[in-house]
């Protein structure tokens, strides 16, 4: 599968993490801001990956803007942006989840 | 109808779905009951996102003893079905419905969380059901659905919409609630489920506050739903039993060891026959009391 | 604190006064129509007592009039939840792409929330968010083809006349390759489209040239954003300035440009010293060539005279001033583009 328009999810506030997905890009490539980049920063592109993954995306651009966020966030927030980028939003995939 | 003998439900408190500051902090305030909001809380352009957030925080969070709630939206938006079903996926214990006017609401409600039971492998019978009534049909209705299903454990008072219905507002002294109050908590009894009042939302009134909740248990409500962890504490304080209370409480749990010890069909103390009612109060001063810690787990009492 | 977010409307007068005396405090006094009109929407925070201490506003996708509360002890949270609040509603109509003007001060605020700085000068900075970003942008015209050197003309082209033409003969003359970047802004008389087709279709037998829609970078400093700027006279600096130090940190390095043409304009004091900002920011890594205009019946050809000639529908008039192509367009379209003026 692979998007067809952006689309965000999350916030800018503590403890969130807010995820923009393009089409294009060479596979996943991945923009992150982080204040904890040093210590999580691959994790963090890791948990995004994985969940484009599951969704079967092979190429995208994504923009992350991390302010802190659990991984559970970050693949709620990641789940989302998906969603919203395949338009799928009224027919969610629950195998994903 | 669903037993609730066992749950304190005091204190519920309201945590906006789209919050991950909030979520993930959510256990660590002692509240009985923690309702996840996927409605008013969250803005129509992120409903479908706060539904993530709050199925990977059911799935991936302990929130110890507190009870599992969420509000999903009402069954006439377009989020009502794939919110039922995100949040049984997540094995949540309860959902609440809001703005339920009547019993075929739930009857409508049940059908497709059973659904989803069996879609994705939960129990069935494992998701209970809670009713919000916010508007005049839905009190005039509250004892049909307090008693609309096995699954119901509790209703509550929306005053806020509520009161709008009623082309009024929300007063201090809450003389404009006071038939909505008193049908929810008479439906609940009759139907043996728990009632909740509604949100207090003036921070800087705690005297407020206190009379409200002291007026509410005074009334029989179960519980409060609450917006703001400091309010936990204060609810709490109202529903402690007296030492009175506790003492009485007691003996009636004595007098029924003695009864169960002796092989007696019929329990009785100072003469009179404690019959069920009173032995279900005396075993929930006895909770209440050991949630507030007054008394240890065995009925002592703790410190002083 | 708990803090309210809610909409502000302008139209509203006590909302405006209320806005403006917040702004005012907190150093921004530039309230000109020509700022204030493109607002489409305005968000603020409000404390308990229902004080405005945070606000933020949009026109287009443009992020502006954004200030927070100075004494406020949680200033970037506040911040945050502002911009945040303005990138979810761009991200309702869905603009995913947007940019912000400001004081060079919040730089560091900017990008801490993803943005990257495109252009800083002494007076205000350009960033950009979301996406697609400029190094999209940059690697879709190096698609078109790769030149170790290139000349570079921005151009408006309202319409393409043969004074454009000169200019890119000139270029295309004396450099191996030429990038015509075209000016992205629907406020001329030529839609974008419509332009760059005509651009495309006046230049199309010069071999060595390119050309290319400016997209969402080149747009014309005019409508650089200038709200937070205290004196007039720096504005045209700013903009001007911005523009060129945008056009040397990005296009430069990421195109090869060498050389930049531009056309002489006697009657234009803003484009002089637009020519002049250009050649001060981009020598001397790029030349600036300054090219004398083509004229035609002794006088500098200009797109604003053939816009004239529209309105008053002399074809014939047209004719001296521009090439073939555009002429036809401007036959077949005539009444269209009269509708417009």
């Amino acid at each position: 599968m692979d998007i067809t328009r952006t689309a965000t999810a999350g916030t800018l506030e503590s403890s969130d993490i807010q995820v923009t997905l393009a089409p294009g890009g060479d596979g996943i490539d991945i923009d992150l801001t982080s204040d904890v980049i040093k210590q999580f920063g691959e994790q963090i592109k890791a948990t995004i990956t994985s969940v484009l993954k599951d969704y079967g995306i092979t190429s995208a651009k994504v923009k992350a803007v991390d302010k802190g966020a659990l991984d559970i966030v970050i693949k709620a927030r990641t789940v989302a942006a998906v969603q919203r980028a395949l338009d799928i939003v009224e027919q969610p995939k629950w195998e994903v989840l | 109808m669903a037993e609730n003998g066992e749950k304190l439900r005091r204190t519920m408190m309201f945590v906006p779905g789209n919050n991950p500051a909030m979520i993930k902090d959510a256990g660590i305030y002692g509240a009985d009951s923690i309702m996840f909001d996927l409605e008013d809380g969250v803005s129509l352009d992120q409903k479908d996102a706060a539904r993530y957030l709050v199925y990977e925080a059911l799935t991936n969070i302990d929130y110890g003893k507190a009870e599992l709630v969420v509000r999903i939206n009402g069954d006439d938006t377009p989020f009502y079905e794939n919110d039922i079903k995100a949040m049984v996926k997540a094995g949540v214990e309860v959902i609440r419905l809001p703005k339920v006017e009547s019993a075929e609401m739930m009857y409508r409600l049940e059908q497709k969380v059973e659904a989803a039971e069996r879609q994705f492998g939960r129990p069935v019978g494992s998701t209970k059901l809670m009713a919000a009534l916010e508007s005049a049909e839905g009190v005039l209705h509250a004892e049909e659905i307090a008693k609309s299903s096995d699954r119901m454990i509790g209703i509550a008072l929306s005053a806020e919409d509520y009161t709008t219905d009623m082309k009024t507002h929300r007063y201090p002294d809450g003389q404009e609630l006071l038939f909505a109050r008193n049908m929810v908590v008479h439906a609940a009894r009759a139907a043996k489920i728990a009632a909740f009042d509604t949100v207090f939302s003036n921070m800087n009134d705690p005297e407020g506050f206190y009379r409200e909740t002291r007026l509410i248990h005074q009334l029989g409500f179960d519980g409060k739903s609450l917006i703001n962890p400091r309010q936990i504490e204060m609810v709490n304080e109202v529903f402690t039993p007296t030492h009175d209370e506790i003492s009485n409480a007691q003996n009636v749990m004595a007098a029924i060891k003695k009864a169960k010890a002796q092989g007696s069909g019929v329990i009785s103390m100072n003469g009179k026959m404690v019959d069920r009612p009173v032995a279900l109060r005396a075993e929930r001063v006895m909770k209440l009391a050991k949630a507030a810690h007054i008394i240890d787990e065995e009925g002592n009492y703790l410190g002083k | 604190m708990t803090v309210q977010m809610r909409d502000m409307y302008l139209s509203d007068h006590l909302t405006m006064c209320r806005w403006q005396e917040f702004l005012e405090s907190e150093g921004i006094h530039e309230f000109q129509a020509g700022e204030v009109r493109p607002i489409e929407e305005t968000v603020g925070l409000f404390d308990e007592d229902g004080r405005l201490i945070a606000t933020g506003s949009l026109a287009g996708c443009v992020l502006k009039y954004i200030a927070v509360r100075r004494e406020d002890l949680d200033h970037s949270a506040l911040f945050n939840r502002i911009v945040g609040e303005l990138i979810a509603r761009l991200a309702d109509r869905g603009a995913t792409h947007y940019f912000v003007f400001t004081k060079p001060m919040y730089v560091t605020a900017f990008e801490h929330i993803g943005f990257t700085k495109l252009a800083q000068v002494e007076q205000g900075v350009l960033l950009e968010g979301g996406l697609p970003g400029i190094d999209a942008y940059l690697k879709d015209v190096r698609a078109l083809g790769n030149w170790p050197q290139s000349a570079a003309i921005v151009m408006n082209a309202n319409p393409f006349t043969l004074g454009h033409r000169h200019l890119v003969e000139v270029a295309a003359s004396r450099n191996r390759h030429v990038y015509v970047f075209v000016v992205h802004a629907d406020r001329s008389l030529f839609t974008t489209d419509e332009r760059l087709e005509l651009v495309r279709q006046g230049v199309a037998d010069i071999r060595n040239v390119t050309v290319v829609d400016g997209g969402d970078y080149l747009v014309g400093f005019a409508t650089f954003p200038a709200y937070f700027i205290a004196s007039p006279e720096d504005v045209v600096d700013y903009q001007t300035k911005l523009d060129a130090t945008l056009f040397r940190d990005w296009f430069v390095p990421a195109l090869g440009i060498t050389r930049r043409y531009v056309g002489q304009e006697p009657y234009s004091p803003t484009t002089e010293a637009y020519n002049k900002a250009l050649k001060e920011v981009l020598e001397p890594r790029t030349q600036v060539t300054v090219i004398e205009r083509e004229q035609a019946g002794g006088e500098p050809i200009s797109a604003s005279r053939v816009r004239q000639l529209v309105a008053q529908g002399d074809l014939d008039g047209i004719d001296a001033l521009v090439p073939a192509t555009t002429r036809l367009f401007i036959q077949h379209h005539l009444l269209q583009l009269q509708m417009r003026i």
